[in-house]
């Protein structure tokens, strides 16, 4: 019952932003819905099989520049060309699967490097896809004739409903499904097999796992987590550029899931936030803050800032909360009787 | 069969049987290739010649996963378990070849998926109860002692109904109080599930209660095979545990 | 036929360099089975220290200090973090290497800015003539010096105590701890060594024909990865051959990019990159990596 009241409250509460809050949140708020996506994707592979993926950022540039290329180029119905990036995406993870199959952790980290050297040489090459350096705009999606953008204008309540308002509850929708078909793999047979290929390989194979089709399926699927982040990214940014999609990137997805928990669909959704919404916070209140200075003044700036606190943030939760932000969460609702304590379950969680 | 590593052969042209619904027992001091021989009969290591063949089937250059899914499935000597999911999971992974969800079924919690959960789910409960873990189902591996989860590992192997058990160490590192309830558990999965097993045990009294035939390596060769009697007499054997030659 | 001896020669020098970062990161991971995510961070900051201090102490002081910092930097990430985390998972210990390089990269890079800092190596632009064939000075000396300290680095493995402690450790930790190899010893030192080699790679990597030390200059460091584990992450003469292999693909892709045009402009920067892959396919532990016997 009460978990009914906790849902109910966020659910109103997300209606209620689009709202209250202004585009800067608006825009912030898709951003990490994108992020979660994303770091989904790569929990399933990282936390959940222990296979390290750096190319996590090459399969959010696929999703992205497919959508563009499908819909722009080929001329598809924009829904049609966001499925297809998305599938694409696995394509191209499946391509690399003779790789992810054979390499385990951390070795598989290292060949995944090809995949953003050689994805930010396509990007900047194929320019007649790609649009090379500027990068492409990005068409915004039209479902039954409902456009997701600016035009053609719409007012709920006195409250203008552009883009990033309608786009708003499309992100929360796509994070949801993505979220709980997560949630089944991991608490399903798939996500069975693929704790234990991470806990104890061998003896994953002696029970019956085949260990290659699991580890190369987990990176497929994880690929088609990045495709659709990278498809929500296109359509809130509305430009596509290459250097976004850098190794950067990928550093930010690994710390989003340690941050937040390996492992878990809960994990990854609370690090997305945490690891999206601190550079902008920083931003938004640099001149309220002590070290932080406004960028290009030789300080250190926001973004900076950022990057320095969550790169500690990864070394002291891997030193001092294995489980994460999550994991802390869930003590410290243990410490308080008041409240319903579900039994631990380390897979996976609910999606808060 | 014979295993070579880098010029040093493991296992020399060793050869034994194992008659359906007995206990098999394979001994020997430590670094006789008694885990090496296991290593390969359950595909994780590849014998350099030889065969190994289960029934009819040739098992020799099969992946672990193809073993397991003729129905051999082994326990092993350090723990191998997910410490972190309960014990109901690790159990469950046990039915993984007996099971069929995918991806797709299981994210999208398709109605055969949550059927096949069920009732799998049942048969776990039930193996649970017979190695007496049923009250354990839902905690987390690591949290349970050390004899108890030597326990989880017989029961994982049970999950997946196999017509041949291969028992890698099952009381070591145990206490005789341990040792002796696990003795009854084996006796007790051959009287009352019929499965072939095969053992490996330092602990020569348990070796002799349980086994209905006994092979002895030494240095990686066969010095015996025989009943459990004739092979204790055998002084090869009592040389091999003595020091002699 | 000139151009390809000078891209070999080229090729073969940068090679070298690539194989001292890769050393590096070869006897960390047979000492502690991390994989170094932090590596171009030490050899970044390395490059730092020199480049900064040169112009006050001189470039020979000032290249000592960077070797110095850059061991006391990979020391104090082992004694810090490593050494503390008890993730058994190496996937994990390779994520803290990951938080490790973002901090360390981001402070290096804030502080270098949009600058080009000069390494003040006494080689600067100069060329040698060997009868039509002109190599840089720089690229000798790298190939001289990689040469050397290999040569001293692979002595050491295999004749002194350091290294028969080392070379035990990687074969078996437990075994070797209770023979009196002191286990926190021999991992402090492998990423001492490995810092004080990146150091040296870096300061040939930002010499001529490069500008100098950059806020790029850790991506270039990336090649060495490539390097290390093509010839297979646990093997020293891997780390040697992967790094030539990588400098010469490197070098020759770079220099008939004319010819390459198809492929896409920059392509040099990939070629190593697309070597690993069709490396791993046909071998997946490396050229040289042994294929790891499981335990159970």
């Amino acid at each position: 019952m009460s978990r009914l009241i906790t849902w109910a409250a966020v659910l109103v509460a997300f209606v209620a932003v689009p709202f209250y809050l202004e585009g800067f949140w608006l825009q912030t708020g898709l951003f990490a819905m994108s992020a979660a996506v994303g770091a989904i994707g790569i929990n399933l592979l990282t936390g959940a099989t222990g296979q390290l993926s750096m190319g996590h950022a090459f399969f959010l540039a696929v999703g992205a520049y497919a959508y563009v290329s499908f819909s722009d180029d080929l001329g598809l119905p924009t829904p049609i060309a966001a499925v297809l990036a998305v599938l694409l995406a696995g394509v191209a993870g499946g391509l690399f699967s003779p790789i992810a199959g054979r390499l385990r952790g951390a070795y598989l980290g290292i060949a995944t490097l090809a995949l953003i050297f050689g994805g930010q040489h396509l990007l900047f090459n194929v320019e007649h896809v790609t649009g090379g350096f500027n990068g492409r705009a990005v068409p915004p999606l039209e479902i039954f004739g409902f456009a997701f953008a600016d035009a053609p204008e719409l007012i709920l309540m006195n409250v203008p409903f552009g883009a990033l308002e309608r786009l708003w509850f499309l992100g929360g929708a796509l994070l949801l499904l993505a979220a709980l078909f997560a949630r089944g793999v991991l608490r399903g047979r798939p996500g069975r097999a693929m704790n234990t290929i991470r806990d104890h390989e061998i003896a994953a194979g002696v029970m019956g796992v085949p260990v290659t089709r699991y580890r190369a399926g987990a990176f497929v699927l994880s690929s088609m987590y990045g495709g659709l982040a990278g498809v929500m990214l296109a359509l809130v940014f509305q430009r596509t550029v290459p250097d976004y999609f850098g190794i950067l990137l990928s550093l930010d997805y690994l710390a989003m899931i340690v941050i937040g928990g390996l492992g878990s669909v809960g994990g990854a959704v609370i690090g997305a936030v945490f690891v999206s919404l601190l550079p902008q916070l920083l931003t938004r209140y640099s001149d309220a803050l002590p070290l932080v200075s406004a960028p290009g003044s030789g300080g250190v700036s926001p973004a900076e800032a950022a990057r320095l606190l969550y790169g500690a943030a990864v070394v002291g939760v891997v030193l001092f909360l294995p489980g994460g932000l999550l994991g802390l969460l869930r003590s410290l609702r243990l410490r308080l009787p008041s409240l319903p304590t579900p039994l631990p379950d380390t897979r996976s969680s609910h999606v808060s | 069969m014979t295993v070579r590593f880098a010029g040093l052969t493991a296992l020399d042209a060793v050869s034994f049987t194992v008659e359906p619904g007995t206990v098999h027992a394979v001994i020997g001091p430590n670094g006789a290739g008694k885990s090496t021989c296991f290593n390969v009969l359950s595909g994780v290591y590849r014998a350099t010649t030889g065969s190994v063949r289960f029934g009819t089937a040739e098992l020799t250059s099969l992946r672990p996963h193809e073993v397991a899914a003729l129905g051999v499935a082994r326990t092993f000597q350090n723990i191998a378990l997910s410490p972190r999911l309960p014990v109901r999971d690790n159990l469950l992974l046990g039915r993984h070849r007996l099971t069929r969800a995918g991806f797709v079924a299981s994210g999208l919690r398709l109605p055969g998926a949550r059927r096949e959960e069920r009732a799998h789910l049942a048969r776990v409960a039930e193996i649970a109860e017979f190695v007496g873990l049923g009250a354990h189902l839902a905690s987390p591996v690591g949290l349970l002692p050390y004899g108890v989860q030597k326990r989880v590992e017989l029961a994982r192997a049970l999950a997946m109904e196999p017509k041949l058990l291969l028992l890698d160490e099952p009381v070591a590192g145990m206490n005789s109080g341990e040792r002796v309830e696990m003795a009854e558990l084996i006796v007790s999965v051959k009287r009352s599930l019929g499965i072939s097993i095969l053992l490996v045990e330092h602990d020569m009294g348990m070796v002799m209660r349980l086994a209905d035939r006994v092979t002895v390596l030494d240095f990686g060769k066969r010095i015996a095979d025989g009943p459990p009697d004739e092979v204790r007499a055998d002084p090869k054997v009592i040389g091999a545990y003595l020091g002699e030659s | 036929m000139i151009t390809f001896i000078e891209l070999l020669v080229n090729g073969i020098s940068i090679g070298a360099v690539y194989a001292l970062i890769a050393l590096g990161f070869v006897i960390i991971f047979k000492a502690t089975e991390v994989v170094n995510f932090a590596h171009a961070s030490l050899l970044l900051a390395g490059g730092y220290v020199v480049a900064r201090l040169h112009p006050y102490v001189g470039f020979w002081l000032a290249l000592l200090i960077g070797i110095a910092a850059a061991a006391v930097v990979g020391a104090l990430v082992e004694f810090l973090v490593i050494r503390r985390s008890k993730a058994a998972n190496h996937s994990v210990l390779a994520i803290v290497t990951i938080g490790v390089d973002i901090v360390l990269t981001t402070e290096l890079t804030r502080r270098i800015g949009t600058e080009v800092l000069a390494m003040g190596d006494p080689w600067e632009s100069g060329v040698v003539h060997l009868g039509p064939i002109t190599i840089a000075q720089t690229r000798i000396a790298a190939l001289v010096v990689a040469a050397l300290l290999i040569t001293a680095f692979l002595l050491a493995f295999k004749f002194t105590g350091w290294g028969v402690a080392m070379r035990a450790t990687a074969e078996d930790p437990e075994t070797a701890a209770l023979m009196g190899v002191r286990l926190g010893r021999v991992s402090l030192s492998a990423w001492a060594v490995a810092g004080g080699l990146a150091a040296v790679a870096a300061l040939f990597l930002c010499v001529f024909p490069t500008p100098g030390l950059d806020r790029s200059s850790s991506l270039a460091a990336l090649k060495a990865f490539p390097a290390a584990i093509l010839g297979g992450l646990d093997s020293t003469t891997g780390a040697l051959v992967g790094g030539l292999v990588v400098g010469v693909t490197e070098a020759l892709m770079t220099g008939y990019q004319n010819d390459l045009a198809f492929l896409g402009r920059g392509i040099g920067d990939v070629a190593p990159f697309l070597v690993m892959i069709v490396i791993l396919l046909l071998r997946p532990a490396g050229l040289f990596g042994t294929k790891e016997l499981a335990r159970v």
